[in-house]
């Protein structure tokens, strides 16, 4: 029982993380709330229309709009995943204050705010691109739903690695916009792996998130395409990630200075 | 009761390596136990209670507590200045698991905030926060009140207030106090402790640990 009680108050405090985090991001003015999913939906409209436009209308037999959306999805929730744990535990300091919030719960609850708007912004990108005839529904519907499962843990995996080390030191969050870049061809969102030359394949399916999206484009494009991936590798690197994010964490705490 | 149990708290130091603020330090409270920790700045008293509060971790050592214990009520921390008074109030009152109308109730009965409670904190006045903080940590009913200085910025009628609430009303509660105000701490307090080169004494008496300090 003792268990459960405790389960519920992480469970009221993420909760309570979450809308704070909401106030303090988007306030009340103008759609408020809504900008959860409004910035990722920009984010996303705005390149799936960019493409749609600049590029063929296939490129190596796969539709681009399409294309653009399965990959720009999980990316962006990648990337805000990331940006929202750098520094993630001085700026919510004055949080720690209260015994029962934990650094462990701001992670959370940011990243399930991350997730949550990704996905939203996702599925109203898609089906308009659906409803006005630019993308066909998905060949698996099963299949998204894993890759995007696998996507979220990864992306979470990250941040929990991300934000204590971002405590550390001042190096990191330079580093991070640069890096950020340079890794975007490890995300998988612009390319299949099939696309790339042979020798090269291997190194891109060192990235967990490469095999989450190979996973998504599979099932949203069925037998058009040739992916790569594997389930065991992508289970296991996510797991491990998970495991050094929580010592990091864990251990963070003594280090955070609180005001 | 609260432990502290030879508590070490060291801090990194750009190029000076490690600081040491408390070094073993030791100290019991007990249920309805009225402790003041006296010191010069920068002695170590507000990290001291914000380990007992849990708010830091320390370095070594532990800290045991068989009852509830507030956050440091001090004049940084606790709120979100970018919120309203009334958001930080409903996060409290959330991961606390209280009641939004009754706690809202007791605070502008408190605080006497008013509208001002609808602003964001940032714009509150150090002596508005405290009444704030004040009327927020009264109203959870902790078994114990960590005060870090904050409860001399009030004016007279709020220090009349939190004298009814906290001093006569809560007179069971225990209550551990960091101030330079000796005869606050001469009419409030029932047992003193002194921290000095980052060690802590407990003294026998109040008016000795006064004694103590003003020879630092």
């Amino acid at each position: 029982m003792e268990v459960l009680r405790l389960f519920g108050l992480q469970g009221r405090v993420i909760g309570a993380l979450i809308m704070r985090e909401i106030h303090t991001r988007y306030g009340r003015e103008n759609i408020g709330h809504l900008w959860v999913v409004g910035e990722p939906l920009l984010f996303c409209v705005g390149v799936a229309i960019m493409w749609t436009a600049i590029r063929p209308a296939h490129e190596h037999g796969v539709p681009v709009t399409a294309f653009v959306i399965t990959g720009y999805v999980p990316l962006t929730m990648w990337r805000h995943c990331i940006s929202r744990s750098i520094k993630a535990f001085e700026s919510n300091g004055a949080l720690l204050f209260h015994r029962q919030v934990t650094p462990m719960d701001i992670i959370v609850s940011r990243c399930i705010l991350e997730i949550v708007g990704a996905l939203i912004a996702g599925i109203v990108v898609s089906t308009g691109a659906m409803l006005t005839g630019f993308m066909d529904p998905p060949d698996s519907m099963g299949l998204i739903y894993l890759g995007i499962a696998y996507q979220a843990v990864f992306c979470f995996a990250c941040a929990l690695i991300m934000a204590p080390l971002s405590e550390m030191g001042d190096v990191l969050d330079k580093f991070v916009g640069a890096v950020m870049y340079l890794s975007l061809p490890f995300s998988g969102a612009f390319t299949m792996v099939e696309w790339v030359p042979t020798a090269l394949q291997p190194i891109l399916l060192w990235s967990p998130s490469v095999h989450a999206l190979e996973i998504i484009r599979q099932g949203q494009f069925g037998s058009v395409v040739r992916v790569h991936y594997d389930l065991v590798y992508l289970t296991w690197s996510c797991a491990v990630m998970i495991l050094i994010g929580l010592s990091l964490v864990l251990r963070s705490r003594k280090h955070i200075l609180v005001q | 009761m609260i432990h502290c149990i030879d508590v070490v708290k060291e801090y990194h130091v750009a190029k000076r390596g490690v600081r040491r603020v408390l070094d073993g330090v030791c100290l019991d409270v007990a249920p309805g136990q009225k402790m003041a920790v006296l010191g010069r700045n920068g002695a170590g008293k507000s990290t001291l209670i914000k380990i007992i509060g849990g708010v830091e971790l320390a370095t070594s050592g532990r800290v045991e507590r068989t009852m509830s214990v507030s956050w440091p009520l001090a004049f940084s921390g606790a709120f979100q200045g970018s919120l309203t008074g009334l958001d930080n109030l409903k996060f409290i009152t959330r991961i606390y698991g209280l009641d939004y109308q009754h706690t809202r109730d007791f605070v502008d009965d408190f605080a006497e905030l008013g509208r001002q409670l609808a602003e964001p904190v940032k714009t509150y006045s150090s002596g508005m926060r405290a009444r704030l903080a004040f009327a927020l940590t009264i109203a959870i009913e902790f078994d114990c009140y960590l005060i870090d200085e904050v409860i001399m910025v009030g004016d007279q009628r709020f220090f009349r207030r939190c004298q009814e609430e906290l001093f006569e009303k809560r007179s069971d509660r225990a209550l551990v106090v960091v101030s330079h105000d000796m005869s606050f701490i001469r009419d409030v307090c029932d047992t003193a402790a002194v921290i000095h080169n980052s060690q802590l004494e407990v003294c026998g008496s109040v008016n000795e640990a006064v004694g103590v300090y003003n020879s630092l």
